[in-house]
C-alpha cells in the first residue's frame, strides 16, 4: 500500500522531469542517437564484428547503461539541490511522510527518468540493430537495480552538496569516463593485458558486461559480478541515504 | 489550564560555536495566540524551526501534544503548520497545484471547498491557475500561508507572516487568525510590527540573544510596564507651576498651555487631578496616554528594567 503522501511526491516528481522533456528525456536520446550513429553504424560498417556480434549491435548495451546511469543520477541530484537552492525543501521537511517515504519519492521518480531513456534508447537503436533481447528479465532486473542504486547516489550527492559545480563533477569527472573506460565501445578480451588488468577495477565495467550479457547473450566476465556490484551499490546507497535523513544531516541544520 | 500544546525543555542550539539558544524553557496553551518578539537574530526562527523539525535542537527536548518532535515526528508534524520565514516556491507549479501538492505530503485530500475558503481568506482565489514565479512577493508570502493551512493544523506558526503584506490584507489576514483561533487552533507568532502582537496576542514573550526575558499575558505586560502620561489643555497659559503640582513631577509645555505629568505602571493620577483642582486651575481638556507595546519592549531589551 503506498500512502498518499508518498504518491504525491513521487507524481510531482515525475512531473518535475516531464515538464522539460527536451532537456530530461529527449536530449539523452539524441546525445545516444548521435553516439550509436557516428561510432556504431558509420564506422561500425568499417569494423569487424565484435565476438561474432556485428559492432552497431556491441555498442548498444554500454550506451543504455551509460543512458540509465547518467539520467538516474541526475534526476534525484538536481532535484534534491534545487529544492535545497530554493527552499522548497522546507515543504518536505515539515511534512509527516518518513525518511523512506521521501527517499522512495526521489528515488522512484529517478529511476522511472533512467529506465524511461534507457527504453527509449533500446527502441531507437533497435531500428538500426533489431530488437532481440537474448535474456529480457535479466536486462530489466540489472537496470533497475543499476538505477536504483545511481539515483541514491544522486541524492547522496545533492544533500552534501553545496554548488552546481559539486553536483556535476561526479557524472563528469568520474560516471562517464568510467563508463566509457568500462567497455562500452570494446570489449575487455581486445585489450592488451595491462589495459585489460586496469579496465577489470572498473565496477562499471562490470555492469556494463553484465547488461550486454543479458541483451546480447555475451560476457568478458561472470555476469554474476555485475548483480552483486549494482546491488552492492544500492545497498550502500540507500543506506547512506536513509541515514542522512534520519540523522538530519545538513537538511536540518 | 489544560497541558500546554507546545512544551520546549532546556532547548539549546549551537551552530558551530556559536549559541543561538540558550536553553530555553517554555509551554503554550490550548487557543492561544503567542507573540514571540525579540530583535534580528534574537533566535525566533531557530526556535520555531526546532518545534517544526526544521532543525534539530543540540540539547533540550520539545513535545507537541505531548509527543516528542524528534522520536515521534510523523504525529507531531500531521498536527503542525509552519509559514517560514524565508518566501520559497516551486516555479514549476500554479498556486492550486502547490497547495495541492503540499496537502497529498500531508495525506489529506483537499475538497473543493477547503481549497476556495483558502483561496478567499487569503485572497487567491483570482490567481488559483497562475503560476507561483508570477505572484508578487506579498502573494508568494500568502500562498506559503496557504500551504500551512492545508491539513487543518491544531498549531500554527507563523514567523513574520506579515512582512511584506499590505494594509489592507494584513488586517484581513489579522482576523483570519482570529476565525482560526476561534475554530480552537493554537498560534505562535513572530513579528517586528509591535502593533501586529498588541492587536492580536494574548501572551508575548520577548526572546534576546537566545534567553527569555519574559513571558507573560500581553494585558499584564502593559499593566506592569507601560508608563502612563497625563495631558492637561489649560484654559490660560501658566507661566509657573504651582509648587505641590511640581512636586508631583508635573511640567509645562506648549508654552504653558499644557500640563503634563507621567505616572509609573500601576501608579494613579488621583493626586495630580486633585492637586489640580487645588490650584484652582481652569482645564478645558484632558487626556491620557500609555505606552504601547512596542515602547514597553524597546525599554525591556535596554534593560532599564528587570
Ligand atoms: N544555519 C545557521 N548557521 C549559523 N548560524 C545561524 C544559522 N541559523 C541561524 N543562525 C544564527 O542564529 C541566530 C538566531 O537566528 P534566528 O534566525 O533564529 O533569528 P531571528 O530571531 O529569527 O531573527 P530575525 O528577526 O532577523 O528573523 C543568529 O545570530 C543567526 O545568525
Ligand atoms: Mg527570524
Amino acid at each position: 500500500m503506498i500512502g498518499l503522501g508518498l504518491r504525491t511526491l513521487l507524481a510531482k516528481e515525475v512531473r518535475r522531469f516531464l515538464r522539460v522533456p527536451g532537456q530530461t528525456v529527449l536530449s539523452p536520446i539524441i546525445t545516444t542517437t548521435l553516439y550509436f550513429v557516428v561510432f556504431g553504424y558509420s564506422l561500425g560498417s568499417r569494423l569487424r564484428e565484435v565476438e561474432g556480434v556485428p559492432y552497431a549491435r556491441f555498442i548498444v548495451p554500454g550506451l543504455v547503461t551509460l543512458g540509465v546511469v547518467s539520467n538516474a543520477f541526475l534526476n534525484t541530484a538536481s532535484s534534491m539541490f534545487v529544492m535545497k537552492l530554493q527552499g522548497t525543501i522546507t515543504d518536505l521537511l515539515v511534512s509527516p511522510l518518513s525518511y523512506g517515504e521521501v527517499l522512495a519519492g526521489f528515488v522512484g521518480a529517478a529511476v522511472i527518468r533512467g529506465l524511461t531513456v534507457g527504453l527509449l534508447m533500446w527502441a531507437v537503436a533497435g531500428v538500426f540493430t533489431g530488437f532481440g533481447v537474448a535474456h529480457p528479465l535479466a536486462a530489466i532486473g540489472l537496470l533497475l537495480l543499476i538505477a536504483v542504486g545511481f539515483s541514491a547516489l544522486g541524492f547522496i550527492t545533492a544533500v552534501w552538496a553545496t554548488s552546481f559545480e559539486q553536483i556535476n563533477f561526479f557524472p563528469t569527472f568520474i560516471i562517464t569516463p568510467l563508463t566509457f573506460l568500462g567497455g562500452v565501445f570494446y570489449s575487455a578480451r581486445m585489450l592488451s593485458p595491462g589495459l585489460r588488468r586496469f579496465t577489470l577495477l572498473n565496477p562499471l565495467f562490470y555492469l556494463v558486461d553484465g547488461v550486454r550479457h543479458a541483451v546480447l547473450g555475451l560476457s568478458d566476465a561472470p555476469p554474476a559480478a555485475a548483480v552483486a556490484i549494482a546491488a552492492g551499490l544500492c545497498a550502500a546507497a540507500l543506506g547512506v541515504s536513509y541515514a542522512m535523513l534520519r540523522t538530519g544531516y545538513k537538511l536540518r541544520g | 489550564m489544560g497541558d500546554p500544546v507546545v512544551s520546549v525543555r532546556g532547548v539549546e542550539k549551537r551552530f558551530g560555536g556559536f549559541t543561538a539558544l540558550a536553553g530555553l524553557d517554555l509551554d503554550i496553551r490550548a487557543g492561544e495566540i503567542f507573540a514571540l518578539l525579540g530583535p534580528n537574530g534574537a533566535g525566533k526562527t531557530t526556535l520555531i524551526s526546532i518545534v517544526a523539525g526544521l532543525l534539530r535542537a543540540s540539547a533540550g527536548t520539545v513535545r507537541v501534544l505531548g509527543r516528542d518532535v524528534v522520536t515521534d515526528y510523523r504525529y507531531t508534524r500531521r498536527h503542525l503548520g509552519l509559514v517560514p520565514q524565508e518566501i520559497n516556491f516551486d516555479p514549476f507549479f500554479t498556486v492550486e497545484e502547490a497547495l495541492r501538492i503540499q496537502a497529498g505530503y500531508f495525506g489529506v485530500r483537499l475538497s473543493e471547498e477547503r481549497l476556495e475558503e483558502i483561496l478567499g481568506a487569503l485572497d487567491l482565489a483570482a490567481k488559483r491557475h497562475v503560476n507561483a514565479r508570477a505572484l508578487s512577493g506579498g502573494m508568494k508570502r500568502r500562498l506559503l500561508i496557504g500551504k500551512a493551512l492545508v491539513h487543518a493544523p491544531e498549531v500554527l506558526f507563523l514567523d513574520e507572516p506579515t512582512a511584506g503584506v499590505d494594509v489592507e490584507l494584513r488586517q484581513q489576514l489579522w482576523r483570519y487568525v482570529r476565525t482560526l483561533q476561534g475554530r480552537g487552533t493554537t498560534i505562535v507568532l513572530t513579528t517586528h510590527y509591535l502593533e501586529e502582537a498588541e492587536e492580536l496576542a494574548d501572551r508575548v514573550g520577548i526572546l534576546d540573544r537566545g534567553r527569555l526575558l519574559l513571558v507573560e499575558d500581553k494585558a499584564e505586560v502593559l499593566r506592569r510596564y507601560a508608563r502612563k502620561t497625563l495631558r492637561a489643555a489649560l484654559a490660560t497659559p501658566l507661566a509657573e507651576l504651582p509648587a505641590p503640582l511640581r512636586s508631583l513631577g508635573a511640567r509645562l509645555e506648549d508654552g504653558g498651555r499644557v500640563l503634563s505629568l507621567d505616572a509609573e505602571p500601576g501608579e494613579s493620577f488621583g493626586p495630580a487631578l486633585a492637586a489640580l483642582a487645588a490650584a484652582g486651575l481652569a482645564v478645558q481638556d484632558v487626556e491620557t496616554q500609555r505606552m504601547r507595546l512596542e515602547d514597553v519592549f524597546v525599554t525591556l531589551l535596554r534593560g532599564e528594567r528587570p
